[in-house]
């Protein structure tokens, strides 16, 4: 019977369930997500060749803990509001309480279960699916990864069932010792709130104070050493936390006092819903700004690597691809080069010294990498005069252009009478350079199979002096810690983003009648959908723009590892912007269709 | 021209229900007409249909045949946002249960309607402080619902209804949350505006009192206009005791 009662209620409010479901479904599928990276110790250290990997992930694994925990939280908020009313119910007609207890346990329980269930499912397709397409993007196979692993299902289980139990508990015993009646009118909104003002001014000069030493701690990281990443954690979370509540309510509170500015449309009801919400609002606003933060930050480290590997290739050779007396099908196959600027180079070895012809070399001198920088280098050119006179850094460029090269030879340049007489056997060596190393990949890499194989090069031991291999040893070492970073980053993001929804629909409920009354009076809908647009809008955008400075100062404690961090750095904040601006657009609709009826008699 | 009627409701039916479902009738060709100044009360027994006529009568729902015309302009003729400028313009509504936005003060809440003609803020706080005299409530125009009485909340809802002049007032169950006192003070207010300011206003109620400060009570009756009670020269008392008289063999 009370099972019954339960099944009831949800097929009641069916929507509003769909909305908690899926949220819960969501937030179940990236925690396996995540897991399925984190709990694979042996993935992590095959792939991170950083002895902090394995603290990273611990790190990451906390702090989305944390974040389910608060979004857990809040969805139990959501399924008590719209319960409450109806277990109230129940008990005014004669339930026994300690029934309606148990009902409340099994039915908590039971949707976290389910959605647990469904979750983990949904994770193990999105992870396959992320892992492939980051796999093909970064040409790194991940050895030893896999969408299913059971050490990620159980502890997903585990973390949530114990969250759930505990959730079912919480919301037992609140039922059971809240008054029936205010149950039954729970769904008012408390009115104003005071604030002292000297408190006010506290909080926002706390704000500035503490964002200040937080950004200073990144930028000097050179004097504050290992210092600066917890001094900058420790002041920026609480700097953004005062800023959202005093700062913003400030603001708010400012507009609302522009009596010409609020008093237009519904401006004024926009204002003082953000208002009352932004208070309501404040730990989680400032807990997305720093996931934010710390998601948009990982994406973009990992695309600054993913940036940086031909970079660090480039100051190893200057050609694309250097083939060694290649056939006629070879040359034609590497014409399928895209805007390759070719040049050939007729070569003999004779002992320890290799030869090349002076016209050649002055039509096209040698172009070699001078290294200036992590991952930075400028071209270098070599002429016959700079070659003969070199100090054994132009033979070590140059190594690659000898067939099968397994010692450094010295390079001479010489008459063609000259290199005529000389005995031997003439090679041809032809170079190609192309605007887009990466773009062109597959092509190059197919080139360079064909050369080694056409030259009998045991691959087994790379040497790496071509910009291919180059790119293949830095690229092994670094993909790892890309994709973990757009791992990360793109896990975050669905959560943090997942959270800030979740919140905001969860008001909906409460909000509903309001949005009526005000059709009801005359407000068009096209203006309530304006102000729910910029309301959630003002919700997204707030920790979104915070979340962004504080990127923009978190990335100079990366300067020490990348040559510039800074670099197309719109590339991870357009990807990610846009993924953020679909979860607002979805929010926005969802919220729309819950919060605006065309039936405006029904009550 | 001048003296054309405020409402006038032709042949209305609403029926309830899609046509392959269930269906119910509940109004079944309702006629009246509401003169410009009038104070007319709508009674009738439970589920006779009330709600549905004023819900109809105030553009919240559309008559399933007939006509509603309400100064001059045929309402089952707008659509979307016509519609919803209509009602912010020429109706003014009062609800059972005050239907007040919890997060906004009274001034706010009474501002609303002005602020959505874009009515210039030094001109909307004159109107708002106007009506909030006459109402009596100028003294709590800075509190939030939550800080409000019943009646004062009832208050604040008339002046958001009343704030942009409309051409009819209407209510349903006004008086049916407040205690008698209030009730009595509401009913009292309403009247003067009737009275002083010409204000046009259409009352549902079960209350028999409430409905003596009308000058015409129309009975309603299972979807149909049943009966008709003039106040005339009779005192309140008088009509008082008549309606109740009415309703007693109205309603067998
Ligand atoms: N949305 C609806 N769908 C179906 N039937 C409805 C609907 N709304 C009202 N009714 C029916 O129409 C009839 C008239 O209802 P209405 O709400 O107008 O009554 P009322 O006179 O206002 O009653 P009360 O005095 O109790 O408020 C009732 O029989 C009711 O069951
Ligand atoms: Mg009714």
């Amino acid at each position: 019977m009370l099972n019954k009662l339960a099944l009831g209620g949800i097929r009641s409010r069916f929507r509003d369930y769909a909305v908690l479901f899926s949220g819960l479904v969501i937030s179940g599928a990236i925690f396996y997500m995540f897991m399925a990276l984190a709990t694979n110790s042996e993935f992590i250290a095959k792939n991170a060749p950083v002895t902090g990997a394995n603290f990273i992930f611990m790190f990451g694994a906390v702090l989305l803990a944390i974040i389910t925990l608060v979004y857990i939280v809040y969805a139990n908020t959501f399924l008590m509001s719209m319960r409450q009313r109806d277990y109230a119910m129940f008990i005014m007609l004669g339930a026994k309480s300690n029934k309606i207890g148990q009902l409340i346990f099994l039915e908590t329980v039971l949707i976290g279960l389910m959605a647990t269930a469904v979750g983990v499912i949904v994770g193990i397709g999105l992870t396959v699916v992320t892992a492939n397409i980051l796999m093909a993007q970064l040409h790194a196979p991940l050895i030893g990864f896999s969408g299913f692993y059971l050490p990620a299902v159980l502890s997903t289980f585990a973390f949530f069932i114990v969250l759930f139990v505990i959730a079912a508990f919480f919301n037992q015993r609140r039922l059971l010792k809240t008054p029936i009646l205010q149950l039954l009118h729970a769904d008012q909104t408390p009115n104003r709130i005071k604030q002292k003002r000297i408190w006010f001014i506290i909080q926002i000069v706390g704000a500035v104070v503490l964002l200040a030493i937080g950004y200073a701690a990144m930028i000097y990281i050179k004097f504050f050493q290992l210092l600066a990443i917890p001094l900058a954690l420790v002041t920026i979370v609480a700097g953004t936390y005062f800023l959202f509540n005093s700062l913003f309510v400030g603001l708010i509170a400012l507009l609302k006092r522009q009596e010409r500015f609020a008093n237009k449309g519904i401006r004024m009801f926009t204002l003082s819903q953000l208002s009352f919400r932004i208070r309501d609002y404040t730990k989680i606003l400032s807990v997305v700004a720093m996931l934010f933060a710390l998601a948009l930050g990982a994406i973009t480290i990992g695309i600054g690597f993913n940036h940086e590997i031909p970079l660090m290739a480039s100051s190893q050779s200057k050609y694309d691809v250097v083939l060694h007396n290649p056939s006629t099908n070879l040359i034609r196959q590497a014409e399928g080069l895209t805007d390759a600027t070719k040049v050939s180079y007729n070569q003999k070895i004779v002992g320890e010294n290799v030869y090349y012809v002076d016209t050649q070399v002055k039509a096209h001198p040698f172009l070699v990498p001078k290294v200036t920088g992590l991952g930075e280098s400028t071209t270098r050119t070599l002429n016959a005069g700079a070659i003969n006179k070199d100090d054994g850094s132009a033979a070590m460029a140059l190594n690659e252009f000898i067939p099968n090269a397994r010692e450094v030879k010295t390079p001479k340049v010489v008459s063609a009478a000259v290199f005529a007489s000389l005995k031997g056997q003439t090679n041809t060596i032809v170079t190609y350079r192309v605007p887009d190393f990466v773009q062109q990949y597959d092509r190059i890499k197919a080139l360079v199979a064909a050369d080694d194989k056409a030259n009998k090069v045991n691959t087994s031991i790379p040497m790496m002096n071509s910009k291919f291999t180059a790119y293949e040893v830095i690229n092994g070492m670094f993909s790892g810690l890309e994709f973990m970073g757009f791992f990360l980053g793109l896990a975050f993001l669905a959560m943090l983003a997942s959270t800030l929804m979740f919140k905001i629909l969860s008001g909906a409920a409460y909000d509903k009648s309001r949005y009526l009354m005000l059709q009801k009076v005359g407000v068009r809908p096209g203006l309530l959908r304006k102000s729910i647009r910029q309301e959630i809008g003002a919700l997204f955008l707030l920790p979104g723009l915070v979340g962004v400075v504080h990127v923009l100062f978190g990335l100079q404690l990366f300067r020490t590892l990348m040559a510039n961090p800074y670099d197309r750095i719109w590339i991870p904040f357009t990807i990610f912007i846009v993924l953020y601006a679909l979860y607002y657009g979805l929010t926005v609709w969802l919220y729309q269709s819950i919060v605006i009826n065309k039936q405006l008699a029904a009550k | 021209m001048a003296d054309q009627p405020v409402v006038v409701v032709d042949q209305v039916t609403k029926t309830y229900g899609k046509p392959n479902e269930k269906q119910y009738q509940a109004l079944k060709g309702i006629n009246l007409t509401v003169n410009k100044g009038e104070f007319v009360g709508i009674m009738g027994a439970s589920g006779s249909g009330k709600t549905t006529l004023l819900n109809i009568l105030s553009t919240l729902d559309a008559p399933t045949s007939g006509q509603v015309t309400i100064n001059g302009q045929d309402v089952t003729q707008l659509r979307g946002n016509q519609l919803s400028d209509f009602r912010a313009k020429q109706i003014g509504f009062i609800f059972q249960d005050f239907n007040l936005l919890e997060n906004l003060t009274a001034r706010e809440n009474i501002t609303l309607p002005l602020s959505l003609q874009n009515v210039s803020a030094r001109q909307a706080r004159g109107a708002v402080d106007k009506i909030a005299t006459t109402l009596g409530i100028k003294g709590v125009l800075g509190h939030y619902p939550t800080e409000l009485s019943g009646g004062q909340k009832q208050r604040v809802a008339a002046a958001r209804a009343l704030v942009q002049e409309p051409a009819i007032l209407f209510g349903d169950e006004p008086t049916g949350a407040l205690d008698s006192t209030s009730a009595r003070e509401l009913l009292n207010t309403m009247e003067t505006l009737n009275q002083d300011q010409g204000v046009s206003i259409l009352l549902v109620t079960h209350d028999p009192f409430s409905a003596s400060y009308a000058q015409r009570i129309l009975f309603i009756k299972d979807g149909q206009i049943g009966q008709e009670l003039v106040h005339g020269d009779k005192t309140q008392e008088e009509f008082y005791q008549e309606i109740l008289s009415t309703l007693g063999t109205f309603q067998q």
